[in-house]
């Protein structure tokens, strides 16, 4: 399945969004490069066997201003969903990622999957990530995980010692970050995030 | 060409943390040569490995590293690399998300970049890959994996023989090439290092037992203990450490 592609600045993103069931749906965000933005959405599983599999990626590097707001709702039982964010952060940027996953009593057989992860690139950047689970059913699998780091110097001087100068290693190294996220992505605009990276 | 001078070691001090592991260092290597630096654990024998191919968290505070009549230590670790030194790490570092094909194409291309020359074609690469690959006996498969990751130690200690046969260096410098390899994997791995010799090359082969060098036949041999070479000899000094030890040796 193709995921649907948001830049945000760009594409009119929804704001909610009820996933009937037996539906499934993709869909990646992009937050380029010199975007500030507030975003916020809502996604309802509303019928057994929906699934929703949506990952995010933010690049700020100057003086942006990021806060993306996600609450996937499991109303009904029997649905997944997983959520991976990543984000790069430089500069004087900050950014946020608030996820909140609600399980609600009858949603039995939930799955729920959630992660965010983030690169700082300089000690003025600034990012915070809030998971949140808020859970009422018993029978269900549900995780989140949170990561925030900067890039490993070890890997840094092994791409070095091959010769490969340090401003491209680094690049190198943001982009095995963001692979995951931007494998989902056509090319074109791949290889566009990969030219604006820092 | 033959014989000279390529590296030429003098006085050097360094460590890291403000902690000194290299006590005055003195090292002559000329072309052609291998040279075996042995020694005990904590003898300094990686620093000397990682302050020669410029790892940024150690700190040289006196001597002097001249490498093919340059001031080796005024140079960039990619610098280094483009001058024809390569480090075989004793813990190669694991690159999530990057692959082997794609981390020796930016290898290989900014070497020939910084050399003057353009990039090799897809072709030309696929053939230089598959060509390196077959000397450590790799397979197919392996171009597709990601750098290190879940590799067993063998693996990754071919693969650094791997990335030396693509760079074709004129000094290598091998750190603990032979820690956790079986007899099958150093073989294949010293069968490597022997085949990329020449008389314009030489190998510093840094080690604690003598089990690599009955394969890699060294020249020279230096004995390193505290941070200073205590004793130079020929092949012979293998012997002597494998019998006596490294107690019995003093400067």
């Amino acid at each position: 399945m193709d995921s649907e592609v948001y830049i945000i600045g760009r594409d009119a993103v929804p704001q909610f969004l009820r996933l009937d069931a037996g539906e499934a749906r993709s869909m990646t965000l992009v937050v380029p490069p010199g975007t500030s933005a507030r975003l916020g959405l809502e996604i309802d599983l509303c019928g057994p066997g929906a699934s929703l599999d949506l990952a995010g990626v933010y690049l700020c590097n100057d003086a942006e201003r990021v806060d993306l707001r996600v609450l996937v709702r499991h109303s009904s039982g029997g649905c997944t969903s997983r959520q991976l964010f990543k984000g790069i952060v430089g500069g004087t940027a900050r950014a946020a990622f608030d996820g909140l996953i609600y399980v609600a009593q009858d949603a039995q057989k939930t799955q729920a999957y959630q992660e965010n992860h983030t690169l700082l690139l300089s000690g003025t950047a600034f990012a915070e990530s809030r998971p949140q689970l808020e859970i009422y059913a018993d029978d269900v699998q549900c995780s989140h995980g949170a990561t925030t780091g900067y890039l490993n110097p070890d890997e840094l001087f092994y791409l070095r010692s091959r010769g490969i100068p340090e401003a491209e290693a680094r690049r190198l190294q943001m982009a095995a970050f963001l692979a995951p996220v931007l494998s989902r992505l056509p090319e074109s605009l791949t290889e566009e995030i990969y030219a604006g990276l820092p | 060409m033959n014989n000279e001078v390529l590296l030429e070691i003098k006085g050097l001090r360094a460590g890291v943390e403000g902690k000194e592991i290299l006590k005055g260092v003195d090292l002559t290597v000329r072309r052609g040569e291998v040279h075996a630096v042995m020694g005990p654990n904590g003898a300094g024998k990686s620093t000397l490995g990682a302050v020669l191919a410029g790892r940024p968290s150690f700190t040289v505070t006196a001597g002097s590293v001249t490498y093919a009549g340059r001031d080796l230590l005024a140079l960039s670790p990619e610098e280094r690399s483009w001058a024809g030194i390569f480090l075989s790490f004793q813990y190669p570092v694991e690159i999530p998300g990057v692959s082997i094909t794609n981390f020796m194409k930016a290898a290989v291309n900014a070497r020939r970049k910084a050399a003057g020359l353009p990039e090799l074609s897809p072709a030309e690469y696929l053939k230089l890959l598959k060509e390196k690959m077959a000397l450590v006996q790799m397979k197919g498969e392996f171009a597709r994996r990601e750098v290190n990751v879940g590799f067993s130690g063998g693996e990754k200690k071919r693969n650094e023989i791997f990335q030396m046969a693509m760079l074709e260096p004129t000094l290598s410098i091998l750190d603990e090439t032979d820690s956790g390899l079986d007899v099958d994997a150093l073989r294949i791995v010293a069968e490597g290092v022997n085949r990329l010799r020449t008389p314009d090359t030489a190998a510093l082969v840094i080690t604690h037992y003598q089990r690599l060098l009955d394969y890699i036949v060294p020249d020279v041999v230096h004995v390193l203990k505290e941070g200073r070479i205590v004793l130079t000899g020929g092949r012979e000094l293998v012997d002597r450490i494998e019998n006596e030890g490294y107690e019995s040796i003093h400067g």
